[in-house]
């Protein structure tokens, strides 16, 4: 397992500025490992042939929304072990539990803080022993 | 066939024949009747005035992700300069501390003075840009304004002509165009206004 700071985060958001904003956050988090996906597809293929230890995805986008990417994640034997935190303007409560149920680690509703990022991410890595 | 090029009664003509004299009657009944209603040339003025809103809202689109990255650009380059301005004092600080004469004498402090000049130039032109790239608010504004009274319009007429045409019953709606960012969450149960919200929803669910 990936200490701390050589962990590498997925960034899966369709904004590109979406994007470089949470990895500018990660980053002055002291996370400086990330890579970027603009879908769902895009991302689960990058999932199966890179090596990640956790996933930032947004919900509403193209090709393959965020609750799919999810699935996919966790019926994936090699895959299902890594944490996916929520991060989206989808503020309804049937959201915010269908992805607790389908085995989402954490949930951000936008706009965020600093604060809020990095309190998640570190509790879900506490939770997972990192 | 233009409606307006038909004749007043087509039932008027013995020869014709009485499908005919039936279809006539019934394209002229529903001509008037939307005529009548009212809705006919003002929904057909407003839809000619969508394309023209799909293009504003593309340049919205576009003149607000580059001024996301315009600021993101500059911000990068401001910490940048940043960094390099905290190093360069620490290192002046060690330096005069270690020997204050020599530090004076080998130059290191003015150097680091006309640095500091320039890279504070550097910041402020900066600072200057992030400002200057917030003109997409004043400029989108306007344009919102001038889609949202289209559509404010749009939803005027439409909901007239629902309420004349339509069947008895609640109108059914594609839950799916809810979606997105939730503009007015004051009164709504089925979704939360901030991230504590959030938090309270997954703990009661034991996370």
């Amino acid at each position: 397992m990936s200490s701390t700071t050589d962990m590498k985060f997925l960034i899966v958001d369709d904004f590109s500025t979406m994007r470089r904003i949470v990895r500018g956050l990660l980053k002055e988090s002291g996370y400086n490992n990330a890579d970027e996906a603009e879908d769902g597809v895009v991302a689960i293929n990058k999932l199966r042939n890179e090596r990640y230890d956790f996933v930032v995805s947004d919900i509403n986008m193209p090709n393959m929304n965020g609750f799919e990417l999810l699935n996919q994640i966790k019926a994936d034997a090699g895959l299902k072990h890594l944490p996916v935190l929520m991060v989206t303007a989808e503020a309804r409560k049937e959201d915010i539990v269908r992805a607790a149920q389908e085995g989402a680690a954490g949930y951000i509703v936008k706009p965020f803080t600093k604060a809020t990022l990095e309190e998640k991410v570190q509790k879900i890595m506490q939770k997972l022993g990192k | 066939m233009n409606l307006k090029d038909m004749p007043d009664s087509p039932t008027k003509d013995p020869n014709a024949p009485i499908v005919h004299q039936q279809l006539g009657e019934m394209a002229r009944q529903l001509h008037d009747t939307l005529a009548q209603l009212g809705f006919m040339p003002k929904l057909g003025e407003l839809t000619d005035c969508l394309p023209d809103a799909r293009s504003r809202l593309s340049y919205i689109a576009t003149k607000t992700a580059e001024a996301a990255d315009k600021v993101l650009n500059s911000v990068d380059q401001a910490k940048a300069e940043h960094s390099r301005i905290a190093k360069d004092t620490q290192d002046l600080a060690e330096a005069v501390v270690a020997n204050p004469v020599r530090a004076v004498a080998s130059g290191a402090v003015i150097n680091f003075v006309t640095d500091i000049e320039a890279a504070t130039a550097r910041v402020d032109q900066h600072l200057t840009d992030i400002m200057l790239a917030q003109d997409f608010h004043d400029l989108t504004g306007q344009v919102v304004a001038k889609v949202v009274k289209l559509a404010g319009d749009i939803e005027d007429q439409l909901l007239k002509l629902l309420i004349q045409t339509a069947p008895a019953g609640q109108p059914k709606f594609d839950p799916e165009v809810l979606n997105g960012p939730v503009v007015n969450p004051e009164g709504r149960t089925d979704v939360v206004a901030n991230q504590e919200q959030v938090d309270d929803l997954l703990a009661s669910l034991g996370f």
